[in-house]
């Protein structure tokens, strides 16, 4: 018993000496560099983009190169590998990435921020062209820094790494074990890189969509999901008369469009979209404020009626405003019920006469309007009464062009729909930062007020000034006069916008629209997946609704939508943001539709026909760069040979200590004869 | 079972069975079959029922090696076909794995 006591106390002993923790001896050998941020794999009907790892990740040592000479060097006299080599954002290039895929001491690539750089856009220099009018993209194309490197396949993970403590930890642990005698370098333990970020789907999406289906399949897996997210839409007056639940749809009215997109990409899972879609959208919402304060309550004389659409989905391919238009083409708008009934007008393209896109805008006087020279009547007369209601912005009328918008969707349809697009450029992009992570507030000059008075020559003021010309001209083409009132664009409210999308999502307007804590970080603007909810809509969705909304009563329980007739939204939300106690209960004309391409919902769609677009995102199950210290192959060769030896010996232990049992074990001596037999 | 205490009809009556039994396109039961019974159809001393033992472990033998080139032959055709078959291949598929074309 003394000896169990012993024991006991022993093991407590140790117990108390080695403080007790659970981490695993394989988690212990990983750190992890949480800011690092993948680039996935997307398909389309005949091709697969973007980078998957190994499965199980892929593992390199890591070489972190200051120029393209480190690089060169490693790949021509690197003699441990494969390599991950670390490059700023200054050198990274679609030659590096094209060089690299050739190699095969390559394995993964790793990209960091070190100092500004004069463009990024991995976008292609023509964005959505085989989905846009034929010829629209010319000479060096609307985008002429975009390299097309979104579009590539890349056969090795890519990861950008956004903090710069990350970057330092890889440095450091570079320097300490790897950046000197490379000679030897394969002879010793060296600091390694492991990029996880395996995708499950490969070749196109016909191929995944089919494989995720298979009724045979043993080991069913969802393989890819379509991109897919909501558009969003609000009416200038309702599309009814009458209050709820006494409604009767207003069936005459003819329809302008004013719309923009709502949705970037960035080759990396990181958006920040501040040129594209930002501007545009904050337009399109002040605008629909403002035209909201001018008209004010509709009469039966009013024939024109807006409905200011924001579409997601329009960076592949367009496919928020190609589902729209199927929709509308099948008279699905707003709501799939029969043409004369008693809840909604349905809206046909051809109840639309004009369609306005708010396009890229940034800082800068001149604005350019790009539309499509056949018989456009209507876009040359809205342009005069543009012109003649601004001093303060020099607008350009750019005839039989038109920049990459929702508007080739439309123009492409059954009936042709005449329209225009708003922008900041006359034959390519001003933005060098189109579709990246550097399209931030600094690219845009933006600079968060916060009430204080804002200069007239901010983007804020530019804004402010397109956003009343745009609206004074709706004005007069709805009402038939000129606006006489003194409203103009609330600046403040376009700064706070600005803050918002950009900097803040707890702001101001989003704490008066729906009162949580959104957290501090920046929204993604990428569409994502459609079984995945998109906060950055509702939000958005919100926000136009309070803009547009009437405001009918005061805030109470009664501010739902139980038992009325559905064709209103009802939401408590404040009066004024720099109040947010004070609510009140808003009627809002706002609505959502499905932004999923047409391609996945027409039964036995024909892929290879091309008509609508077709992307889709591969699944995966861990995304992750961890950091380790590979071990030298001489550790790691009497590790093996250490083991083995254990192993042996055990065999041969047991052996003996088997053919000698009755050593141990005297042999049992039966005391009682057998029972007789 | 062990076949050295067993009588030699028995014998023949085993060996028999697994042969037809094999003919339910089950090559594995052949090929255990050949194996099982070659020491009795070719390396003891002769007995009356041996010469049949030894058509049928012949048969069961050649019958598992057509099978295993068979499957070989197909299995490599299947593999090196299996992505540009498309359509066709996933349908015949059980298991399709992740990320490869």
């Amino acid at each position: 018993m003394d000896h169990i006591k012993l024991i006991i106390i022993l093991l407590y002993a140790c117990l108390s000496i080695i403080t007790g923790n659970g981490d695993r001896i394989k988690d212990m050998m990983f750190d992890g560099i949480d800011s690092s941020v993948p680039c996935y794999r997307r398909l389309n009907a005949t091709h697969q983009i973007g980078c998957s790892s190994k499965r199980g990740g892929s593992t390199g040592v890591i070489h972190f190169c200051e120029t393209i000479d480190d690089l060169q060097f490693i790949l021509n006299s690197g003699t441990a590998g494969p390599y991950i080599p670390v490059l700023s954002t200054k050198i990274f290039s679609p030659d590096i990435v094209h060089n690299l895929s050739y190699s095969d001491k390559v394995s993964g690539l790793i990209v960091y921020t070190n100092e500004p750089v004069n463009f990024f856009s991995h976008d292609e220099k023509c964005p959505n062209n085989r989905f846009s009018v034929d010829g629209t993209c010319k000479n060096n194309g609307w985008n002429p820094w975009g390299t097309g490197l979104l579009y590539v396949d890349i056969p090795f993970p890519l990861f950008y790494v956004e903090n710069e403590n990350d970057t330092q930890k890889i440095k450091e642990c570079f320097q300490t074990f790897n950046n000197f005698s490379f000679d030897t370098q394969k002879d010793r333990s060296l600091c390694s890189l492991e990029l996880e970020s395996f995708m499950f789907a490969t070749t196109n999406t016909p191929t995944c969509q089919r494989r995720s289906n298979i009724v045979t399949n043993m080991n069913p897996v969802k393989l890819c999901d379509p991109l897919g997210d909501y558009n969003t839409w609000a009416s200038l007056f309702p599309l009814v008369e009458g209050s709820d639940p006494n409604t009767k749809p207003i069936n005459d009215f003819e329809y302008i469009i004013i719309a923009a997109r709502s949705d970037t990409t960035s080759l990396f899972d990181k958006t920040t979209g501040a040129e594209n879609p930002i501007t545009s959208m904050v337009t399109l919402l002040s605008t629909a404020k403002l035209l909201k304060e001018m008209v004010g309550k509709w009469n039966n004389k009013i024939k024109k009626n807006i409905l200011f659409i924001l579409f997601t989905g329009e960076t592949y391919d367009y496919i928020g405003s190609q589902r729209f238009l199927y929709d509308m083409e099948l008279g699905l708008f707003p709501v799939d019920l029969p043409k004369n009934n008693t809840f909604l007008p349905i809206i046909y393209p051809e109840n639309i006469s004009l369609f306005i896109e708010i396009s890229q805008l940034s800082y800068g006087k001149d604005v350019y309007v790009h539309y499509l020279e056949d018989n456009q009547k209507t876009v040359a007369t809205f342009f005069n009464i543009m012109n003649s209601s601004t001093d303060s912005l020099f607008l350009h009328l750019v005839p039989n062009s038109l920049p990459p918008s929702s508007l080739h969707t439309f123009i492409r349809g059954n009936n042709s729909i005449q329209g225009m697009v708003i922008t900041n450029h006359e034959s390519e992009y001003i933005n060098h930062y189109y579709n990246s992570f550097y399209d931030t507030s600094e690219n845009i000059q933006y600079k968060y007020q916060n009430g204080s008075s804002i200069p007239n020559d901010s983007i804020q003021g530019n804004i402010g000034n397109i956003v009343t010309v745009l609206a004074n001209s709706l004005y007069e083409e709805i009402i038939g006069t000129k606006y006489n009132g003194t409203a103009t664009a609330n600046l403040e409210m376009i700064d706070e916008l600005f803050h918002c999308y950009l900097e803040d999502p707890s702001c101001k307007v989003h704490k008066a629209i729906r009162k949580v804590g959104m957290g501090g970080n920046i929204l993604n603007l990428y569409i994502g997946v459609d079984i995945q909810d998109n906060i950055l809509t509702d939000l958005i969705a919100l926000t136009l609704a309070w803009f547009t909304g009437d405001l009918i009563e005061e805030s109470g329980p009664n501010c739902t939508n139980i038992g009325k007739s559905h064709v209103f939204k009802y939401y408590n939300m404040s009066s004024n943001m720099d109040d947010l106690e004070n609510k009140s209960c808003y009627r809002c004309t706002l609505n959502h539709t499905l932004a999923i391409s047409p391609a996945f919902v027409i039964p036995d769609y024909d892929w290879s026909s091309n008509k609508y677009s077709s992307w889709s995102e591969s699944a995966w199950r861990t995304i992750g760069v961890r950091i380790f210290l590979k071990p030298s192959p001489a550790h790691e060769r009497s590790t093996i040979a250490i083991g083995s030896m254990i192993m042996v010996l055990a065999f041969v232990l047991t052996y003996f200590i088997k053919s000698r049992s009755n050593v141990l074990f005297p042999p049992e001596v039966f005391n009682d004869p057998p029972v007789n037999c | 079972m062990d076949l050295s205490k067993m009588p030699n009809e028995r014998k023949l009556y085993l060996s028999k069975w697994y042969f037809i039994s094999g003919l339910a396109f089950l090559p594995f039961i052949w090929a255990v079959n050949a194996v099982w019974f070659f020491n009795e159809a070719f390396r003891k001393p002769e007995y009356a029922e041996q010469k049949q033992i030894r058509k049928y472990v012949i048969c069961s033998a050649v019958g598992a090696l057509l099978w295993l080139i068979g499957l070989v032959t197909w299995v490599t055709i299947f593999q090196i076909n299996r992505a540009s078959w498309g359509e066709f291949a996933d349908s015949i598929s059980f298991i399709i794995p992740l990320g490869t074309p």
